[in-house]
C-alpha cells in the first residue's frame, strides 16, 4: 500500500492520463481523500487546459489565409530581388570607385607600397660610401633595412629600405654632395689660390714689395692636385690573356 | 490532424512507426500530392493544403504564443513560408513534421521580432490592444479563456518545457514522438518534461498536508 509521500512523489512527475483505476496511486487515492481530490484538481485542470486549447479554431478564414500567403510570398521574393540587386550594384559602384580614385591616390602617396623594401642604388661624386653611410645611418631603421657600401671601389652606396627611407637617404646624400663647403671641393690648388688671393689682399693693405710676388709666382707654377677620397682597397684590374 | 477533446490526435492509435493505416497512407500521398501541385503553381492546391492543415498549424502556434491572437499572426506567417519553401518539401517525409518545424522557427523568429518592438515601444498604451478583431461574443470568450490557460500554464515555464509539456500531456503524443517533432534526444525530452510536471503541478500539491514532508 502506498503512503501519501509516495502518492504525492507520483502525482508530481508522472503521467495522469496514463493512469489506470488498478494503478498504485488510483488504490491509494481511493482510501485517501486528500490524495484523491488532489489527484481529481490535477486531473480536471489538465483535462480542461486541453480542452480549451485542442477545440480552439482558428479565427481567420483558410481561403483568406492562402491569399495572403500567396500575395506576401510573392511581394518578399520581389523584395529580396530588388535587395540583391541593390547590393551588387553597391558593390559594383564601390569597387569602380576604389579602382578609379582610391587605389591610384594610395599608391601615388606611397602609403600602400610604405611598407614594401625596395633596394636603390646612390651614385655619389663628392662623398665616399663610408661618409654616406655615416650621414644615412640614423634614418635606415625599419625591419629588414640596409645598406651596402661597394668593395671594389665604385663611388656609390646601395640602400634597402621603405619608400620613406629610400626618400630620406637620398635627400640627404643630395644635400651633402651639393654643399659648396663640402671638404671633397676643396683641392690643393684652390686651397693655395685662396691662400694667394687672402697674401694679395694683405700686401695691398700694408704696401709690400718683390718678395711677397716672388713667392705669389712660385704658388702658382706649382701643379694643382685634386683631393678626391680613394677607396681603401682598390682591386687591380686583371689583364685579358 | 485534427485533435480530439481528450485532446488525442484523430487516428493516432493506429499511427507508431510500423503500424501506418490505409487511411494515414492516404492522406500522407494527398498531403504530398497537393504539395507538388502548389510548388507548380496552383493556387488552389494552396489553398486546400492551408484548409487542411490550418487547425493543427494553429494549434501548434498556440503553445508558443502568449495568446489565440498571437498564434493567428504566427500562422498566417507559417504559410507564407511554407509558399516559399514548397519546393524545398520531400515527399517521403511527413507534411505535419514539416510544417511543425516551420511553425516553430516562424513562432520564435516573430517573439524575438515582437519582443524587440515592445522594448523600442515608447509606451504600451500606443500599441493596439489586440491584433485580431471577432464579432463573436462566443468566439471571444473561448479565446480569452484559452489565454487565460496559456498564461496560467506555461507563463513561468522556459520554452523548450512549454512545448514538450504541450506536446505530450495536452496533445497526446508520446515522448518518442515529442523527441521525434523537436529534434530533441528523448531523455531530454523526459527530463524537460518531468521538470514542466513539476513546476505546474506544485502549486497544487503545495496545498496538501503531507508535502511540506515530501520537500524535506
Amino acid at each position: 500500500m502506498m503512503t501519501c509521500e509516495q502518492c504525492l512523489s507520483e502525482l508530481t512527475t508522472g503521467s495522469l492520463r496514463e493512469m489506470s483505476p488498478d494503478s498504485p496511486v488510483m488504490v491509494h487515492c481511493a482510501t485517501c481523500p486528500d490524495c484523491a481530490h488532489l489527484t481529481t484538481l490535477l486531473r480536471d485542470r489538465e483535462y480542461n487546459a486541453a480542452n480549451v486549447l485542442n477545440n480552439l479554431p482558428p479565427m481567420s478564414n483558410p481561403i483568406t489565409v492562402a491569399e495572403t500567403s500567396v500575395n506576401l510570398a510573392r511581394r518578399r521574393r520581389i523584395g529580396r530581388v530588388v535587395v540583391m540587386l541593390s547590393g551588387a550594384a553597391l558593390v559594383v559602384t564601390i569597387w569602380i570607385a576604389a579602382a578609379t580614385t582610391v587605389f591610384p591616390a594610395l599608391r601615388r602617396s606611397d602609403i600602400v607600397t610604405s611598407s614594401e623594401l625596395r633596394t636603390e642604388t646612390i651614385s655619389l661624386s663628392c662623398l665616399s660610401p663610408e661618409q654616406a653611410a655615416d650621414v644615412i645611418h640614423p634614418y635606415i631603421r625599419s625591419r629588414g633595412a640596409t645598406y651596402y657600401m661597394p668593395t671594389s671601389g665604385i663611388s656609390a652606396i646601395t640602400v634597402r629600405g621603405n619608400a620613406t627611407e629610400l626618400a630620406k637617404a637620398r635627400s640627404q646624400i643630395e644635400h651633402f654632395e651639393q654643399d659648396p663647403g663640402a671638404a671633397c671641393r676643396h683641392t690643393l690648388g684652390s686651397t693655395l689660390k685662396m691662400l694667394q688671393d687672402e697674401i694679395s689682399a694683405a700686401q695691398k693693405g700694408t704696401g709690400t714689395g718683390a718678395g711677397a710676388n716672388k713667392a705669389s709666382t712660385e704658388v702658382k707654377e706649382r701643379p694643382e692636385q685634386p683631393e678626391r677620397p680613394q677607396p681603401k682597397e682598390r682591386p687591380e684590374p686583371k689583364e685579358r690573356p | 490532424m485534427r485533435l480530439n477533446r481528450s485532446g488525442k490526435r484523430g487516428g493516432r492509435d493506429a499511427s507508431p512507426s510500423g503500424r501506418v493505416s490505409h487511411r494515414d497512407q492516404t492522406a500522407h500521398a494527398l498531403d504530398a500530392q497537393l504539395v507538388s501541385l502548389a510548388a507548380s503553381g496552383d493556387d488552389s492546391a494552396f489553398t486546400t493544403l492551408v484548409t487542411r492543415c490550418q487547425p493543427a498549424v494553429f494549434r501548434w502556434a498556440l503553445m508558443f504564443a502568449g495568446d489565440p491572437d498571437e498564434a493567428e499572426d504566427i500562422t498566417q506567417e507559417v504559410f507564407v513560408r511554407t509558399y516559399r519553401q514548397l519546393g524545398s518539401y520531400r515527399s517521403d517525409g511527413s507534411l505535419e513534421a514539416w510544417l511543425y518545424r516551420i511553425t516553430r522557427r516562424a513562432a520564435i523568429q516573430m517573439r524575438r521580432t515582437r519582443s524587440r518592438r515592445n522594448r523600442l515601444a515608447l509606451s504600451p498604451a500606443a500599441r493596439p490592444l489586440r491584433d485580431v478583431y471577432t464579432t463573436d461574443p462566443g468566439g471571444r470568450v473561448d479565446r480569452e479563456r484559452a489565454a487565460t490557460v496559456i498564461h496560467e500554464l506555461f507563463a513561468e515555464l522556459p520554452r523548450r518545457q512549454r512545448e514538450i509539456f504541450d506536446l505530450v500531456d495536452l496533445q497526446g503524443l508520446s515522448p518518442a514522438e515529442a523527441a521525434e517533432r523537436t529534434g530533441m534526444k528523448p531523455v531530454s525530452v523526459r527530463a524537460n518534461l518531468f521538470k514542466a510536471r513539476k513546476a505546474i503541478r506544485e502549486g497544487l500539491l503545495a496545498t496538501h498536508p503531507s508535502y511540506r514532508e515530501l520537500s524535506r
